[in-house]
Parts: C-alpha cells; sequence; structure tokens
C-alpha cells in the first residue's frame, strides 16, 4: 500500500540567490550595478549616534544642583573620552572626582536636578560585503543593496527575531545542553550552533552579552514563548525580536540538532553567515571565490518592484519510498534521522492502541522502527 | 497548503491550553515542561501518531481540554439557536457528534465517547431531565448512530441503577461509567434506580438508540 508523508526542505545546497544587505542607520553606498564584489570589500558605511547617557553629579559630588555646573572641568558641547576628568570638588576633607563614564559629547547639564547628558559619538561603521556576488541593485535612500550570491540556506522549524549576521561559532556537539557557562563575552556579535537545547538563562545570557543569533534543536516552549509574543502558534503572522535572532531546527524540548543540518553548519565554521529568526532560516554565503563562475552564469527572475521575494516554502505530500532519506518527528526517537529500509505490508498494533505501518530507517548507530504517520521525507 | 489528518487540525487556539489543565486529567504527572513541549511539538507536528500508552493519554487529555475550549468559544454566539454553534454537540438533537477521522488517532471509541462527556456533559448544567440520554453520532462523509449515553442523576452516595436490556440484567453502581452492549438500531431498555432518576423517573422503560458502541451508562458525580 502506498504510504504518503510530508517532505521536508531542511538543507538547500549551492543555491544561487539574492541577499540584502543593509547599512545600519543613514550613510552612502559605494557600488554600482553589475559591479563584481568579495565578502571583504566595503560596499557602503554609516554613521550611527546610538543615544546618550545621564549621570547625576549632583549625587556624585554631593553637591547641591545649582553647584555642579561650577565644578565640571570641561565645558557644554566639548567632547570627552571615557576615563577623562569630568568634574572635581575640593574640600577640607578630600578631594572629589567623576571620570566620563563613556565617549562622547557634554550634551546637556540640568541646573535642577545635576544631571549631566552625555550624548555618545556618532559612530562610523563600515559595512562589509560579506559574500561573493554580484551587485543588482543599489537603494541609496534605504541603505540597501541586493546581491546575487551563492549560498547554502538552512530551514528552521521555527524562530524568532530580525534578520541579522555574524561570525558562526559551534559551541558543543549537536546533542548537548548549553547553559549559561557555555556563552562568553567574547561571543558578542557570533551566531552560536548549540546542541540540543539552550537553557532559559543560556539564552538571557546571549542577549546580555550582544550574541547576534543561536541556532539550536530545541528550544524549551515557554521560553519560545516569551520570545515569541507569548504564543505557540504557526505560522505566525507577526515579526518578533527581543534583541537575538534564534533559529530552532526541529522542534520543542532537548531534541539534537539534525545531522543534515550540523553538517553543514560545521563546514561554515569562523565564517561570516546570515540569520532570520522570523523566517527560521539561515544563509551561508559561499566563501569560495570559484562560486562566482556559477553567481555570473546563473540568471535569476527579475527583481519585483518592492525588493526580493521570499522563499515559496509550501508544504507537499509525496510517497514513501525505500531508500529515502527520512526523520522522525513523533514523541519516541524525535529528530532521528536515516535512510528508510523497510516499510511492513500490514497494520500494527501500537501501544498506545492505534493500528500504523511501521517503518524501518537505519539511522547511523542502529535500526528503528516507527509508525509511518511519524516520518518525514528530508531533502 | 497540503496538509495530512491530524487529531488537532480542527482546534485554532491549543496553545492557550496550559499543562496545569492537561495534567489535571492525568493519573501519572510528568513535569509541566515536558507536557507544554508535548503540546507544542502536536501543534507542529499534527499529523503524528501517539506511539505509547503514556502519549495516548496526553492526546485524550489535550483532547478534553481543546473540545472545551471549543466550547466556551463557540457557545455563547447563538447564531443557530437551533443546531447551536458547537461542531460537535447538538444540543436541541441531544447528539454528541464525533467526527469518525477521530478514530484514526484514538481507536477505542470508548475513550473517545468519554473524552466528549468529559468536555461537554460532565459538568453542564441540565436544563432539563431529557438532557439524561444523548445519542452518539459519527460524523463524516455518512453520519451513523453508533449508541446512547445515559447519565443518571443520583441522589446523596452509594445509588445503583438496575438495567433490564434485551432480557439481560445489569447493576450499575453510582460513581462508575459502563458500557452496555446494544448492537441492534433500537434498544428497549428497563431500568429502576435506588436513591436517584433518569429521565425524571426512578422507574421507566423506554427505546434508545443502539449501534456497534451500545449503551455508554455514566454513573459517575457530575
Amino acid at each position: 500500500m502506498k504510504q504518503f508523508v510530508p517532505v521536508r526542505l531542511r538543507v538547500e545546497k549551492n543555491a544561487v540567490t539574492r541577499i540584502t544587505r543593509a547599512l545600519n542607520g543613514r550613510g552612502t553606498l559605494n557600488v554600482r550595478v553589475g559591479q563584481q564584489i568579495s565578502p571583504e570589500e566595503i560596499i557602503g558605511s554609516s554613521t550611527i549616534s546610538a543615544g546618550f547617557r545621564t549621570i547625576n553629579l549632583s549625587s556624585l559630588l554631593s553637591v547641591a544642583p545649582a553647584e555642579v555646573e561650577r565644578l565640571l572641568v570641561r565645558k557644554l558641547n566639548q567632547r570627552i573620552y571615557k576615563g577623562e576628568l569630568l568634574a572635581q570638588k575640593k574640600g577640607w576633607l578630600g578631594k572629589k572626582i567623576v571620570t566620563a563614564p563613556t565617549d562622547g559629547i557634554l550634551d546637556f547639564l540640568n541646573n535642577k536636578t545635576g544631571e549631566l547628558r552625555i550624548t555618545f559619538m556618532p559612530k562610523k561603521v563600515n559595512l562589509p560585503a560579506g559574500v561573493f556576488g554580484i551587485v543588482e541593485a543599489v537603494d541609496q535612500e534605504r541603505g540597501q543593496i541586493i546581491i546575487r550570491t551563492e549560498v547554502c540556506r538552512i530551514y528552521g522549524m521555527l524562530g524568532s527575531g530580525h534578520f541579522r549576521e555574524g561570525i558562526l561559532r559551534i559551541l558543543s556537539r549537536k546533542d548537548e545542553l548549553i547553559s549559561k557557562s557555555g556563552v562568553k563575552p567574547e561571543y558578542e556579535g557570533n551566531i552560536l550552533v548549540g546542541g540540543s537545547l539552550y537553557l532559559k538563562e543560556a539564552i538571557s545570557t546571549a542577549i546580555s552579552i550582544g550574541v547576534s543569533g543561536i541556532i539550536t534543536g530545541g528550544i524549551d516552549a515557554g521560553d519560545y514563548r516569551a520570545v515569541a509574543s507569548g504564543r505557540l502558534v504557526f505560522p505566525k503572522k507577526i515579526d518578533n525580536d527581543v534583541g537575538i535572532s534564534i533559529v530552532v531546527c526541529e522542534g520543542f524540548g532537548s531534541i539534537p540538532i539534525g545531522m543534515d543540518i550540523f553538517e553543514t553548519l560545521q563546514n561554515f565554521e569562523g565564517k561570516f553567515i546570515l540569520i532570520d529568526g522570523n523566517k527560521s532560516s539561515v544563509i551561508l554565503p559561499s566563501f569560495l571565490s570559484s562560486c562566482m563562475v556559477k553567481i555570473k552564469s546563473t540568471k535569476l527572475p527579475d527583481l519585483p518592484k518592492t525588493g526580493f521575494s521570499d522563499t515559496d516554502r509550501t508544504t507537499i505530500i509525496s510517497e514513501l519510498k525505500i531508500g529515502l532519506k527520512v526523520r522522525v518527528v513523533g514523541n519516541s526517537y524525535f529528530g532521528e534521522q536515516g535512510k528508510l529500509v523497510a516499510v511492513n505490508d500490514s497494520l500494527s498494533l501500537l501501544p498506545s492502541g492505534i493500528y500504523d505501518y511501521l517503518a524501518t530507517v537505519e539511522t547511523a548507530r542502529r535500526k528503528i522502527q516507527v509508525p509511518v504517520a511519524n516520518l518525514e521525507i528530508i531533502m | 497548503m497540503s496538509r495530512l489528518p491530524g487529531l488537532f487540525n480542527s482546534f485554532d487556539n491549543l496553545d492557550q491550553i496550559t499543562p496545569e489543565k492537561i495534567a489535571f486529567w492525568l493519573k501519572s504527572v510528568p513535569e509541566y515542561k515536558i507536557l507544554e513541549n508535548y503540546l507544542a511539538n502536536r501543534i507542529l507536528y499534527p499529523q503524528t501518531h501517539a506511539l505509547t500508552e503514556f502519549d495516548m493519554q496526553i492526546d485524550l487529555a489535550i483532547l478534553r481540554e481543546a473540545l472545551k475550549n471549543n466550547s466556551s468559544i463557540r457557545e455563547p454566539k447563538k447564531t443557530n439557536s437551533l443546531l447551536g454553534d458547537n461542531p460537535f454537540l447538538n444540543t436541541t438533537m441531544r447528539k454528541i457528534l464525533i467526527p469518525a477521522d477521530f478514530l484514526n488517532f484514538v481507536p477505542n471509541l470508548l475513550n473517545l465517547v468519554q473524552v466528549f462527556i468529559d468536555a461537554f456533559l460532565l459538568k453542564r448544567k441540565r436544563q432539563d431531565f431529557f438532557q439524561d440520554l444523548w445519542t452518539i453520532v459519527l460524523t463524516g462523509d455518512i453520519d451513523e448512530v453508533v449508541g446512547s449515553i445515559l447519565m443518571p442523576q443520583f441522589d446523596g452516595n452509594g445509588g445503583v441503577i438496575d438495567f433490564k436490556i434485551q432480557n439481560k440484567n445489569y447493576k450499575i453502581q453510582q460513581g462508575n461509567l459502563e458500557l452496555i452492549p446494544c448492537p441492534k438500531s433500537r434498544c428497549e431498555i428497563a431500568y429502576k434506580l435506588e436513591k436517584g432518576k433518569l429521565l425524571g423517573k426512578q422507574e421507566n422503560a423506554f427505546e434508545v438508540y443502539g449501534g456497534k458502541l451500545g449503551l455508554v451508562v455514566d454513573g459517575r458525580d457530575n
């Protein structure tokens, strides 16, 4: 009897596609349409002002707010660098000094409260291409460039968070739990590949350190609710972001990252990659200059007027055939992958009382039998 | 989008079910986190089958809560007062409507009926004594009557109901739910209750729908 199961696209290898690179803040783009670019090339630069910091000099110097201005050693609107002397008070009992907590400009002093606002100095940020490719569109107004490039794309099951970029760092084996101590300060700006589950504290630490993204096998449903507007319903209609992008490859709970995805990620360790939590996808740009040959010779459909279109991820159902690569999605053997070696001709009674056809799957370590309903064909 | 059938495909708000509510229906309760992850994976992979007996118990607990949520969302609308808005319960005709494809995921029909009783009837305030009797219908391409539910109302404790069905006698104690086979399409029954009433009387004889399930007598407290 023919059996039908869902087909899941998980890893798309060496696909020529379009990616968007965008400036962070206002700035200029230095490339033109048709230009060939390499990863280290600076394709634009922008200036970002990241806000301000307020310090209460009145309380730090133990003086009345009206006296603060007299004790400042720098004038308002002057630049100051972190650690430089900002204000001092001399008295019979000694001297009190306050140094600048950050680089910035002395912006405003409130004489009624004694609070000084230091505006952070505008910072110039360069935008590297990050990929080999050909520029297809330049939008100076939005600060966006569309590049035709070659990538591997990974599709997770769910995720959260805006489009981000960073250097890929593999933290553990595919089946390990990641605790708070596993997320170190030097991972700021990186995209971390974890094992089967990031514990709640590890996710919080990653956010506070400034990690760009997390790729994991599983996530606890409660933690997912916390980063996804409190809902579990799929597909989501709203974009979420809590300051980090998360792509969950398998499902809920502790589930090792599938071998297909983990092996692909291992090939990109230390490389520049992109992650889009809200689309549950990871983009791994090719780091070989030889990919330019394929990029040049591949023509993509015309760009839509609004930019570039999302990848179509319609679920398809297909007949289960011996030899296909499959993945277990039921509660037992969750996430295991292997080759389908047999499907029973007759129905079997499961311990749950359900009748189903049993399939034999040969994984890397063993042969397992699972109900056909709990399988997906993977690509 | 193509979609394989699943037990919970009919329900939109599964993620509103709390692990505490699922745990209420389980004899042995695992960590709430495990129940929450189980439910989330059921939403993510709705086509999968419960493998173990315990998986099935969790599925049935989720189904009870999903049905309850479904009725609480739909009942206040009153757009069709004759049929009601709940697709699983017709209060006017006193029918429990069970989609036949649920049997692919819960093959034990008695378990499925009990889930529907727990969700819709057990705590239901009875407006009249006719609500002691419900017909069980499997819905699909063709609707099939598979039996009836009798819900005697006992006074106090230690109640007993004696049934005579097709020349056989049955004695059912208060607090029990039992199945009495009655494969014919109509069954004549006679009953006598101590400490309680059924259809407003302590003793009576009448005819109910039978079928491949039979008569479910639910003497549990409600």
